[in-house]
């Protein structure tokens, strides 16, 4: 696609000189593990259906519906057109010497029309994006169930220029508090948290870890977005860059019906936008508030969604949510390096 | 240097001796009571330092619109404060301090921990749901240089009676009223010999 091919020109603070990319579960983003099988070549080609028939009943490939039972010849000018899936080899484990007719009990298959069996590796897990299919399908054919979205985030094409300009925007004031806290002795970190469907930015924060070592940029933001419902527990005011708007009247009215003021968990619905990675702290924190999504700048060695775990997609938690990186990396990074560069020089 | 040589050599031999364990674990156990008796979650949390409690907590999530404000995280604000007020250095008191609470940590508030270089933790019954000391992750002594010290755990003391507590705050719940986050901060505990208490609770949540 074009736009996303497009080098980026002039100034880092350009909306095409980034591109946000999803932060997948696991079981998204690993690579295919393969199994062992047992193939062989269909040397009558009229006796296809009956052996796919027989060899499902005998060998059903129970979990692994995703596996194709015939393909097409890999080599051309193979002296047989297609290939039959027998069993796993899993299927057959006390099996000593393999035939065909070893494989295929007297009364069950028929081994007609069959060559003799080879071993062939095949996907253990359907695969669950584009990248994953097109790796398992090298192996052998494999069904696909396309999450379009999913394959549209993985080639960065998921969000729309105007998307990309707001998104931006929010990221740009995320930088400006990082720097702000950078100003105060702080480590370069800034958060922004908004209200996608307001297009509001609800609480802007920055690390405050000097003064109190778990006053991190989210924590920041979520005590002020608490204060902006009227609650909260800390006062952030020695901090001018650290700031929120009052849910007025006028901005709650949005707010589904009667409780905007007793809904129990406060970030439902927002967006958290963060100069870099959320450490463990901050990202168990962010499944507490039941954040909606979370667009970072740039990894972090420890961080907690992406890096050393991806607590947005933990199974076993109560609340999962979407993550995107790159927003800005570049200037991101920067911030980043420069934290680096102080902390050097005084010795830490 | 050499004070600091036989600063990290005490720190390694810095443990809470049985009788300790027992002492602050039964002023815990008081606390979660009198929580539940006053119709708040039954989860007690002390921190100690040197036979003197320093800090202590219950969950504040309702009052404050703060889904991080759990017992622990309270608590270590309260150390935060003496050790201002005592004029002491936050890390050097951390850094022998004891946590004792009633329930396994949350993944977060084990970060927390890290962050402040708390030693030992020591906790009742296991958090199947969100606990960062080994049910759901081990964060107490995972590998991550950016996010402070490990720390130890001591677990399972009296955890039968800090789950008994956690099912009674239940049943005093009406669980056809408002399912508020106290309801859904006990929902997330359980003991381990009784995974059917977590299925029955679960079933109730959702």
């Amino acid at each position: 696609m074009e736009p996303q091919m497009k080098r980026w020109k002039g100034s880092v603070y350009d909306a095409d000189s980034w591109v946000a990319y999803p932060v997948l579960s696991d079981e998204q983003s690993q690579d295919v593990e393969l199994i062992e099988a047992f193939a062989a070549p269909i040397v009558n080609k009229k006796e296809t259906s009956r052996l796919v028939r027989e060899l499902n009943s005998l060998y059903p490939l129970n979990g692994f519906q995703h596996i194709k039972r015939v393909r097409a010849c890999k080599e051309k000018g193979s002296p047989h057109p297609l290939e039959v899936l027998v069993c796993l080899i899993s299927d057959v484990p006390d099996m000593k010497e393999v035939s065909i007719d070893s494989l295929l009990p007297s009364d069950g298959v028929k081994p007609d029309g069959l060559g003799e069996p080879f071993v062939v590796k095949v996907p253990a897990r359907p695969p669950l994006t584009r990248p994953q299919f097109e790796l398992a399908s090298q192996h052998w054919p494999t069904s696909f169930h396309e999450d379009k979205l999913v394959t549209v985030a993985l080639r960065g094409e998921l969000f729309t220029p105007t998307q990309k300009a707001t998104m931006h925007m929010y990221m740009m004031s995320a930088l400006t508090a990082a720097k702000a806290g950078k100003e105060l002795g702080m480590e370069a970190v800034g958060a922004v948290v908004v209200d996608p469907e307001m297009e509001r930015i609800v609480a802007v924060g920055h690390d405050c870890r000097g003064d109190h070592p778990l006053h991190h940029a989210v924590m920041v933001c979520i005590d002020l977005v608490a204060r902006s419902q009227g609650s909260g527990c800390f006062c952030f005011d020695s901090y001018p860059a650290c700031r929120f708007t009052p849910l007025t009247a006028n901005t709650s009215q949005n707010v589904s019906d009667s409780d905007a003021g007793s809904r129990p968990y406060i970030c439902t619905g927002y967006d958290l936008y963060v100069t870099r990675e959320p450490c463990v702290m901050c990202a168990m924190a962010l499944v507490h508030s039941r954040i909606g999504r979370v667009f970072y700048g740039t990894a972090s060695l420890d961080g907690a969604l992406g890096t050393k775990y991806k607590i947005h997609s933990q199974k076993d938690l109560n609340h999962r949510f979407e993550v995107y990186k790159g927003v800005l990396s570049k200037p991101c990074e920067d911030l980043n390096i420069s934290d680096d560069h102080d902390k050097k020089d005084s010795g830490q | 240097m050499g004070p600091e040589d036989c600063e990290a050599e005490s720190l390694e031999s810095f443990f809470p001796t049985d009788e300790d364990i027992d002492k602050w674990m039964s002023s815990a156990f008081d606390m979660a009571r009198e929580a539940l008796e006053n119709g708040e979650v039954p989860v007690g949390c002390l921190m100690v330092y040197k036979d003197e409690v320093v800090g202590k907590g219950r969950n504040e999530v309702n009052e404050t619109k703060n889904a991080t404000r759990h017992a622990e995280m309270v608590a270590v604000d309260q150390v935060l404060d003496w050790c201002r007020c005592s004029g002491l250095d936050v890390r050097s008191v951390c850094e022998r301090t004891v946590l004792y609470v009633t329930v396994e940590p949350c993944i977060m508030c084990a970060a927390a921990l890290r962050l402040i270089n708390l030693p030992v933790v020591v906790y009742g019954c296991r958090n199947e749901r969100f606990g960062g000391c080994g049910s759901v992750l081990d964060v107490s002594s995972a590998h991550l240089p950016q996010t402070g010290t490990t720390f130890k755990c001591v677990s399972g003391h009296r955890a039968e009676e800090a789950v008994e507590m956690l099912k009674t705050f239940y049943k005093q719940e009406n669980p056809n009223g408002h399912l508020n986050s106290h309801l859904f901060f006990f929902l997330s505990f359980s003991l381990l010999p009784f995974p059917s208490v977590t299925f029955c609770l679960f079933l109730f949540f959702t």
